[in-house]
């Protein structure tokens, strides 16, 4: 017989609950419930970072950061993945404009993925042959990616650089590089240690999960925007749970530690 | 010519310029050594500790997940870590994700390390090398060490290494260090720690402290060392000075050349803001 | 293959792997933890042939570069080749021989390494620069972030401490009482982001994992 390994019930139950509000919502705005998502400053900016490049003659930098190297890394796949949703977007825009946009990655397994979304954004602008993979620069780990990076910031001196993804150490890097040729930036991350440098170095920040719900805003996706609105009520689950074991902890009360560990 | 006041040009001082000071004052301290005192905080004290209780015999793993270019931050908190662990009588076994430098890094800690001398291989130590870190393989190396390694670094098959011969899953180490540039901490944390409560220890580079710290608090992590820092008062705690207490010196000099850049600007910034 | 079978094949797939994932972190059930091991041991092996995938594939890259002289790519793609095959050959005669090839060694110690290290240090500079701009008090959320980075600073560094003792306490309750709820609620909210992000993936409506990205 089945049984629920010790400690990890409660985690399951949160589990469950987490998958049926995702769920329950979902289909609420599938079914034309109306959920309205904030716009995010940095998702707005993109038109005028493309706009931008238009009027300047400039290309467009776009990179997803380094991402542990691969996209089957848990916490850095989906940001990377995140990233090159938006991209889709962003190419869509650029190839309305006429803009270049050269995409930067280290992120092996992730080229096929990049090569069709772009591919896939010019013919749904009918500028099939818009699409030209010289485009896709790959560089193997991070220092070579990032001295690419640097070298075609200081060569092209795009009009404005856009860092959606899982970033490390070369947030700063990319960050002050972009900011020294007066690029206008746009950048987000779920990766806790390095969003003070990008929120210093960039104009724009997409924060931890506005990262993945930035693609909702910009698709309107019924999916995506029900998720959203079930992590909403899991925060004031969370909230209420922190608020609770608070009130206890200040009386000595374990009651929801030992609830919590079961 | 221009109409910017000094007070507009302190704000915009090119960076060129301060990269010079910089460059150029972080060389003093190298030159000559100033001394600062060193206070212990917590979070290395916590990694002293837990350290301290090691017994003679019991199986510890250092897993570097840091490449070279993470030398400064990390490398002199292995060291002496390792050192102390040696000291205790600990054994030891190393692996980690760094690809391309694992080897160069193993190989500085032992050369820094000489309570290694006396230590016999594949009784004392043993250096599995590089390993394909993503959280599945650190999951199933919590589960099946034999499942990822065969062999070790040297291909000897790790079944004749003697320190290996009551060693197979995350339960049989007394507990695990990660030297760490990014997340792969985390995965210990969730696939050694909270599934099979094998104690966890952070050295990580200085970006990432403030990151690591809540896992810190949480009693996730016995211990954490956050960059040369973290380096630095292990090395005070272990009685032995190494590069991260030299290094001391020129963080105290970098860290007051950024007040003082900053408070030119916000002077600069004030002095204009009425003018706006 | 057609698209859609492709598609539909990740989608059963990655289901089928999630859950049994899913169902042994939660249950003892012993059939399923076999499968479960089977199944980190596959992810292992695809690692690492990903690596030997990698490899050929940018030999074939470069190779193409160079039979068609692109532009400005070309030469490099040469640079790459010559350094490629050194490395390779070297790494088979260590392989060979049972011991690190002494150029090899040296082509890491004292070309990787410093280089590695020369490009990590520059964040130093750009760290720098990067706090001379953004640090001003424009506001009071920026004075309180300026005041709380600038003590933190001064208790990370020992001379701080030397100046005034003050520092490394204050500095030390920014870190602790000041930061630390901050991360949290990032890593708080980063999971629910990321555990949306799975639910949607496991009911094939994420499209930038099945490739449909610029949809």
């Amino acid at each position: 017989m089945a049984i629920i390994i010790e400690g990890r019930m409660i985690a399951l139950l949160l589990l469950v609950i987490s998958f049926a509000l995702f769920y329950f919502y979902m289909q609420q705005a599938k079914s034309g419930a109306k959920i309205s998502a904030r716009t995010f400053p940095a998702v707005a900016a993109i038109p005028e970072a493309v706009g931008r490049a238009a009027e300047m003659g400039k290309p467009i930098y776009y990179t997803t950061g380094l991402g542990m190297g691969t996209l089957n890394n848990p916490s850095q796949g989906p940001q990377t993945l995140a990233g090159i949703s938006i991209l889709g977007h962003v190419v869509r825009l650029c190839s309305r404009n006429g803009v270049r946009i050269d995409y930067f990655t280290p992120i092996v397994d992730s080229l096929p993925l990049v090569e069709e979304t772009m591919r896939t954004a010019y013919l749904m602008e009918g500028n099939p042959e818009g699409f030209d993979p010289h485009h896709i620069h790959f560089q193997n780990d991070q220092s070579p990616y990032l001295t690419a990076s640097l070298g075609y910031m200081q060569r092209e001196r795009p009009a404005s650089n856009i860092m959606l993804g899982g970033f490390y150490y070369e947030s700063v890097v990319l960050g002050e590089a972009g900011n020294t040729i007066g690029a206008m930036q746009i950048c987000g991350s779920a990766n806790t240690h390095q969003l003070p440098f990008l929120v210093a170095t960039c104009d724009y920040t997409l924060i931890m999960e506005e990262l993945y719900a930035a693609s909702a805003e910009i698709a309107g996706d019924p999916d995506v925007l029900g998720s959203l609105r079930g992590e909403d009520i899991l925060k004031f689950i969370i909230l209420a749970l922190i608020g609770v074991g608070f009130l206890l902890g200040i009386a000595n009360n374990t009651t929801l530690i030992n609830l919590l560990r079961m | 010519m221009s109409s910017e006041s000094i007070w507009d040009k302190l704000q915009t001082v090119d960076r060129r310029v301060f990269y010079w000071i910089l460059f150029i004052t972080l060389m003093i301290p190298y030159l000559r050594p100033i001394g600062f005192p060193i206070t212990t905080n917590p979070p290395p004290k916590g990694i002293y500790d837990e350290l301290s209780t090691v017994q003679p015999g019991e199986v510890c793993l250092l897993s570097i997940n840091s490449g070279v270019s993470a030398w400064g931050d990390c490398l002199p908190a292995m060291v002496a870590c390792i050192r102390m662990l040696a000291d205790q009588g600990a054994h030891i076994i190393v692996w980690g994700m760094g690809h391309t430098d694992i080897d160069i890094t193993w190989r500085e800690i032992m050369d820094r390390s000489p309570e290694l001398k006396d230590y016999v291989y594949g009784e004392d130590y043993a250096y599995f090398g590089y390993i394909p870190t993503q959280e599945t393989t650190i999951a199933l190396l919590a589960e099946d060490i034999r499942a990822v390694f065969s062999l070790d670094r040297y291909g000897t098959p790790i079944n004749d290494l003697p320190i290996m011969k009551d060693v197979n899953e995350a339960k049989d180490f007394r507990l695990m260090l990660s030297s760490d540039t990014g997340d792969v901490q985390g995965y210990y944390i969730r696939q050694w720690h909270t599934k099979h409560g094998t104690p966890i220890g952070s050295i990580g580079i200085a970006m990432n402290a403030s990151g690591d710290l809540p896992f810190f608090l949480s009693g996730d992590l016995f211990g954490l060392s956050g960059g040369s820092r973290g380096g630095a008062e292990l090395e005070q705690l272990t009685g032995k000075p190494g590069q991260a207490i030299t290094t001391m010196d020129a963080i105290s000099v970098s860290h007051l050349l950024v007040v003082f850049a900053i408070i030119l600007a916000n002077v600069g910034y004030f002095a204009t803001r009425g003018k706006r | 293959m057609s698209e859609v079978y492709k598609r539909e094949l990740v989608f059963i797939v990655a289901g089928i792997v999630a859950a049994v994932m899913m169902v042994t972190y939660f249950f003892d059930i012993p059939v399923l933890n076999g499968v479960a091991q089977q199944f980190q041991v596959w992810a292992l092996i695809i690692q690492l042939m990903a690596i030997g995938l990698g490899a050929i594939n940018l030999v074939r890259l470069n190779y193409r570069h160079i039979q068609r002289k692109s532009e400005g790519i070309w030469v490099f793609s040469a640079w790459f080749m010559v350094l490629f095959s050194i490395m390779l050959l070297l790494g088979l005669v260590g392989l060979a021989t049972g011991s690190e090839h002494a150029i090899y060694s040296w082509i890491f110690t004292h070309v990787y390494t410093s280089l590695s290290s020369t490009l990590y240090a520059i964040t130093g500079f750009y760290i720098f620069s990067a706090a001379y701009r953004a640090f001003r008090a424009r506001n009071i959320d920026a004075a309180i972030l300026l005041i709380g980075g600038v003590f933190v600073m001064l208790t990370n560094a020992p001379v701080g401490a030397v100046i005034w003792k003050g520092f490394p306490i204050i500095g030390g309750w920014f870190n602790i009482a000041g930061q630390v709820p901050a991360m949290r609620t990032f890593t708080i909210t980063g999971a629910l982001g990321l555990l949306a992000y799975g639910f949607r993936t496991l009911l094939g409506k994420e499209r930038g994992f099945y490739g449909e990205a610029g949809q």
